[in-house]
């Protein structure tokens, strides 16, 4: 069996705002991943300009940070065979006016409001996943993940534990 | 049971063992009786009357309809929303004189004609508090409406009269004629025109702010995008407050705005008359009939010589809509815009799906959107396009003999055609009613009509 695949799914403050998105996706999340870290944060402008800091001179980098920073997000460590690729497949084509006409049932597509306000983040690959998830959850160890958990969360057995929307191993 | 019923069975035979025949004399009518009876007045709407139809995304609970669910799973609704793919009539304006309508994102408010304390209404989601408070348990606040409850507001006088309003995203600005404009609901970037308090909780919050006055003069309208707030003052100047990340303040910078500003650039020294935005891109229309803009421009919204996808001033589009005649209506959406001219024409610019064809287009110019499709033929030859609105994605109009006419977009069936596929043209929606107002917002909308007669 592969071993499975990390990533960071970040909802944006419009979806965690709105019950009906956030209810949707978090049935998406709870079915096809292994939800293994899930947290509510409130960011702070500073924040969000270090974890963004790859966009910096971009003209979206502003608008992109100060979105981020005005409400609570929600952060989910998703672990799954194929979990960036999936994580990024559900969501969409990151922009929401010219995506929503080619894939209109994506997550995007469905809940999208305008480019910055696009539903949900995912990390693009590996490299970036373990960076941001090092970032928003600086207790979570790689290396007892790759030891022991990870083994443990690909056989099982584990149960969902719906009070910290995660899932858990069953004792 | 069993005997009781053999019981039941032999006594009714007995009492009915007799037979009976009905009379044979008939009763002859009586002409002149025939005509002192009352005759029944079946009750007729009022040219006064005013209902409002609903359609799209009725989960959120924006529309106050509840929509039938089928008993198909515990958790169903979870993957299948209730729609509502036609215009439906909402009971509320049946039992309140509605007068003023907002759609925001996911919640709708309306306000109705009284002298009491409870003139505004809203319905939908309230994570934001940007329809009030409303706590069934002290300390409990609902997070979702289903149903219009009253939004409590300080007026001064109970005779206020509430004569404006418009919804962003997560926050609500209600005009009032001499108490100026109450905002609710969430204020991170500073929408609500009230300075922005870095850890303030929304949800289940009680405040509502009041701007009396802008530049020592009366507000006269308001307009919301989705996360910014702009102002007519009487004399015909714009305030803008709320996020300004993509110039859509049109302050001259890209930082969030607390207090409201006066909006720079060249539309200063213009008599406005309306403003219109329901994204990041703003249009705005002065007395003359001239088109001006700001804001995002990324799908060239508001073309700039040098090309800006943001623009932080006012700009005037006179050269751009040179020889379409005088605008009487503007619409901004999400990536395009679209005016209607005297001549009751309308045209369209941007992304999206814009009315011109199936393909999903980029114009650069404003282009026709060919006046056949809005039902002008030689039977017919004077329908003229009077009011447009758009929605994040959808764009509608309605002409002069009160017809709303729907492209775009579909988003859950926001476009009341009674199917989720995108619309390419302009179509007719079914409406029992003489178009008023349309209120488009991003997953449903809102006409208010009045009846045929």
């Amino acid at each position: 069996m592969q071993k499975l695949q990390l990533t960071l799914a970040i909802i944006k403050p419009h979806a965690v705002s709105n019950p009906v998105v956030l209810s949707f996706i978090r049935n998406i999340l709870k079915n096809k991943f292994i939800v293994v870290k899930t947290k509510r944060v409130n960011l702070d402008t500073e924040t969000a300009c270090r974890f963004y800091q790859e966009h910096v001179g971009k003209f979206f980098y502003n608008r992109l940070t100060t979105f981020m920073a005005s409400g609570c997000i929600d952060l989910h460590v998703l672990g799954h065979v194929n979990a960036i690729h999936l994580w990024r497949k559900i969501l969409g084509p990151t922009s929401v006016y010219k995506g929503q006409f080619q894939d209109p049932y994506c997550l995007r597509g469905m809940f999208g409001i305008s480019d910055t306000r696009n539903v949900a983040h995912g990390s693009d690959s590996e490299d970036s996943a373990e960076r941001e998830i090092k970032f928003f959850f600086p207790e979570f160890s790689f290396y007892h993940w790759r030891l022991d958990d990870e083994e443990w969360f690909r056989r099982g057995p584990i149960i969902f534990n719906d009070h910290f929307f995660q899932h858990v191993k069953k004792l | 049971m069993h005997a009781i019923k053999v019981l039941l069975r032999n006594k009714s035979a007995k009492i009915f063992s007799g037979r009976y025949y009905a009379t044979s004399k008939q009763k002859i009518p009586d002409l002149e009786e025939e005509d002192s009876l009352p005759v029944f007045q079946y009750p007729t709407s009022k040219a006064s009357d005013r209902n409002m139809y609903m359609w799209g995304l009725a989960e959120t609970g924006a529309l106050g309809i509840h929509m039938p669910r089928g008993k198909k799973g515990r958790k169903q609704y979870r993957n299948n929303f209730s729609l509502c793919w036609y215009p439906m009539r909402s009971a509320f304006a049946e039992r309140f004189d509605v007068e003023h309508v907002a759609a925001g994102y996911g919640f709708t408010v309306a306000s109705i004609k009284t002298d009491e304390q409870h003139k505004v209404f809203g319905t939908g989601i309230n994570t934001d508090s940007q329809i009030g408070y409303h706590a069934p348990r002290i300390g409990h606040p609902l997070e979702l409406l289903l149903s219009p409850a009253p939004i409590f507001l300080p007026y001064k006088s109970l005779e206020t009269k509430i004569i404006g309003m418009d919804a962003g995203r997560a926050h609500t600005a209600i005009l009032t004629d001499n108490e100026g404009v109450y905002t609710l609901g969430n204020n991170a970037y500073g929408q609500c025109g009230r300075k922005i308090n870095q850890n303030e909780d929304y949800k289940g919050s009680v405040n509502s702010h009041n701007i009396k006055r802008l530049g020592g003069e009366k507000i006269t309208s308001v307009c919301c995008g989705q996360d910014h707030t702009l102002f007519i003052t009487e004399s015909g100047k714009v305030f803008a407050c709320g996020w300004g990340a993509d110039g859509q303040t049109g302050l001259g910078t890209y930082d969030n705005r607390a207090i409201p500003a006066q909006v720079k650039g060249d539309i200063t020294s213009e008599k406005i008359v309306k403003v219109a935005s329901t994204g990041d891109c703003v249009l705005a229309l002065n007395d003359q009939g001239e088109v001006f803009g700001w804001g995002n421009s990324e799908y060239g919204q508001i073309p700039m010589q040098c090309g800006s996808q943001q623009v932080n001033m006012s700009y005037s589009l006179l050269e751009f809509c040179r020889g379409l005649g005088k605008i009487t209506d503007i619409a901004a959406g999400g990536s395009f815009c679209l005016i209607v001219n005297e001549a009751g024409d309308a045209f369209v610019w941007g992304f999206g799906l814009l009315g011109l064809g199936p393909n999903v287009k980029h114009s650069n110019k404003p282009k026709q959107i060919p006046s056949t499709l809005f039902g002008r033929n030689e039977f017919n030859t004077d329908s003229r396009v009077e009011k447009v609105a758009c929605g994040i994605g959808h764009l509608a109009a309605i002409t002069n003999d009160g017809q709303l006419y729907m492209w775009g977009r579909n988003r859950q069936g926001c476009l009341g055609l009674g199917y989720t596929k995108d619309q390419y043209f302009p179509l007719k929606v079914a409406i029992g009613g003489h178009v008023l107002k349309v209120l488009c917002s991003v997953d449903h909308s809102v006409a208010i009509c009045r009846p045929f007669t």
